[in-house]
């Protein structure tokens, strides 16, 4: 547990093979990483001759490949999450080199080092945009949607007439696209930023209804029989007994729900917005050609999913008990 | 009155089960339905009140009368609604009419699982064969999930158009591009499920690789691609609404949602909402019909 985990030691597993997994990973990365800082910004300069930089950087990008196969051997932790951060790396390397061979303007694909000044320019606005989606209409949408969702499923759970009368149409409902939804709504309410978190919310809601319901009633009959011959009041079995099962059952749904909060927030500001939101932005810059700040915008988003994917997953494994 | 119970219901013939089945629903619609009246009513009322403060030439006289009959309501009546639907949906045959439109976005959503499925195929076969594979692209797999994909949409429409592919072909791709995530991940998983008790079986009959996968690998994997299909399914519906959206289209239920939202045409946006709800809910039915056909062992 204590011992420190650096790539040599993953690939010392297997001995004999790290030599080798060590150069081509520095011949793929360092190869590449020159050939970035050797070619020209597109745009400025001479246009240089792609086909031979093509081929350069493919055979830099296959040695490299090899570099990953090699490090993901072993069952270390290092061999685990080194080929993932190895191969983003290779990615955005090959693809800034490409770009700069093939000298492709910056208003089609930008660069990732373009991006990334982007990213630091333009960074009050887009963080002013990533609190409006984000926090003011993913997040808080994903917090009505799931108390609401909870609660119609705690009443169809109770009454066998809601479950017969209301879940068909949750089932029906969840196949309708948000986007067909979104500009219902966001005429209905206002630009501001409610009628994005209701909308987010009505996404939400359904999911995890569903999910809670079928994780209530999926409690084992032997378990519930135990209680009953406990002489357990309701409540003591509702708590003991049904919410446990229920819980995996309802963080998967959140699980899928909150991906799908940020897509809808973002899809309900297409269709008008007071001038904020990741959403917004994307599709202002689109038409601007500005697709720097759009790339930006996007990595700003993702980075908003993972981390609300792993609240709800850091919630989850303090939530659940060990299986 | 002294029959038990259970014995009536056992005789009852199935589609009066059926029926009395469908009794709750009804209510609830039926509530539904009145709840949507006075709210209705409710969100109209200021909006009503104004014009007819302003002097508007109505065929009302009260606010309460006018609710039902702005020309452009906050949440339409039923009638507005009607009116709508039979507006917006005749001549069937018209590319200006919302079902042209619907047949349009119904073909690149197929188109577009149709690559995502071949797609996510491919990808789950490379998963399942070679763990380096699966550590060096599997995290980036599953953050390109937790990204929300629409947001690429409208770029990646500028990028195709950029490269020539036009048409119905990059609404498709980006379709696909939402959809193939659930069937790379399904079909690594159904993959692998195969009974190991089945696999040793086989290795008894001497089967080489190929007649393993063939018999055994991919036909228990079959019931796994059909779970991931019914999320794709309504994944791909929005990659190609999204899609129509944020490219120039000139057909599509996208482009009829673009341009009623420009025009602020309430009525027609709730049409197309239904419209939308009921192509969504006809292609997860058309897949759960396919999974019936196909794997019709797994019926519960």
């Amino acid at each position: 547990m204590e011992q420190t985990v650096t790539p040599s030691r993953t690939v010392a597993a297997r001995p004999g093979a790290a030599l080798p997994t060590a150069a081509a990973l520095l011949v793929g990365v360092g190869g590449l990483l020159l050939v970035c800082l050797i070619l020209p910004v597109p745009g400025e300069g001479a246009a240089p001759e792609a086909r031979a930089w093509l081929a350069g950087i493919l055979a830099l990008l296959a040695v490299g490949a090899l570099g990953v196969r090699g490090a993901a051997q072993g069952m270390s932790r290092a061999a685990q999450v080194a080929p993932a951060l190895l191969t983003g790396l290779l990615a955005v390397l090959t693809a800034e080199g490409l770009l700069r061979a093939y000298a492709v303007p910056a208003g089609l694909i930008p660069t990732p080092t373009r991006v990334l000044a982007a990213l630091w320019n333009a960074r009050t606005v887009l963080l002013q945009d990533t609190y409006t989606t984000f926090v003011l209409e993913a997040l808080l949408g994903f917090l009505a949607g799931t108390v609401l969702g909870l609660a119609l499923a705690l009443l169809v759970v109770r009454f066998r007439f809601l479950e017969r009368g209301l879940l068909p149409y949750a089932a029906l409902f969840s196949s309708i696209p948000i986007v067909a939804l979104a500009p219902v709504i966001v005429k209905a309410i206002g630009l501001d930023w409610p009628s994005k978190t209701v909308v987010v919310a009505v996404t939400v809601l359904f999911p995890v209804m569903v999910g809670a319901v079928r994780g209530l009633q999926s409690a084992s009959p032997l378990h519930l029989d135990l209680m009953h011959t406990y002489a357990a009041a309701p409540t003591r079995t509702f708590l003991d007994v049904r919410v446990p099962t229920a819980l995996p059952f309802v963080f998967g749904a959140l699980k899928v729900a909150s991906s799908l909060a940020l897509i809808s927030a973002i899809v309900a500001e297409f269709f008008g917005t007071n001038g904020h939101g990741l959403g917004f932005r994307i599709q202002i810059e689109v038409g601007r050609f500005g697709l720097d700040v759009v790339w930006a915008a996007i990595v700003l988003a993702s980075m908003a999913g993972i981390a609300f994917f792993s609240l709800v997953s850091a919630a989850e494994t303090r939530l659940l008990p060990r299986r | 009155m002294l029959e038990p119970g259970p014995a009536v219901t056992a005789t009852r013939p199935p589609w009066l089960a059926w029926l009395a089945g469908l009794g709750p629903m009804l209510i609830v619609a039926l509530i539904a339905a009145a709840l949507y009246w006075s709210l209705m009513l409710a969100a109209n009322l200021g909006p009503a009140a104004r014009t007819l403060a302003s002097g508007a030439e109505l065929d009302c006289r009260t606010a309460l009368a006018c609710a039902s009959q702005l020309r452009n309501p906050v949440v339409p009546a039923p009638a507005q609604l009607a009116q709508g639907f039979a507006r917006l949906s005749t001549p069937v045959t018209s590319p200006l009419a919302l079902p042209y439109n619907v047949g349009v976005t119904a073909g690149e959503t197929v188109l577009g699982l149709v690559l995502a499925t071949v797609t996510g195929l491919g990808l789950a076969l490379l998963l399942v064969a070679s763990r380096s594979f699966e550590r060096a692209t599997l995290p980036w797999l599953v953050a390109s999930q937790t990204v929300p994909v629409v947001a690429i949409a409208p770029m990646l429409a500028v990028l195709l158009g950029q490269y020539g592919v036009q048409g119905f072909l990059p609404k498709a791709i980006i379709a696909a591009y939402i959809a193939f995530f659930p069937i790379a991940i399904g079909m690594s998983r159904g993959l692998r499920s195969a009974d190991p008790l089945h696999l040793d079986l086989m290795r008894t009959y001497h089967a080489s690789g190929a007649q393993t996968f063939g018999l055994l690998r991919f036909p228990v994997s079959l019931p796994y691609l059909f779970t991931a299909l019914k999320v794709s399914v309504t994944a791909a519906l929005v990659g190609s609404i999204v899609a129509e959206i944020s490219t120039i289209s000139f057909s599509g239920l996208g482009k009829m949602l673009a341009e009623n939202s420009r025009a602020s045409d309430t009525v027609a946006l709730w049409v197309i909402m239904g419209y939308g709800a009921l192509l969504g809910v006809t292609l997860v039915a058309l897949v759960n019909a396919l999974e019936r056909w196909v794997t019709p062992w797994s019926r519960r």
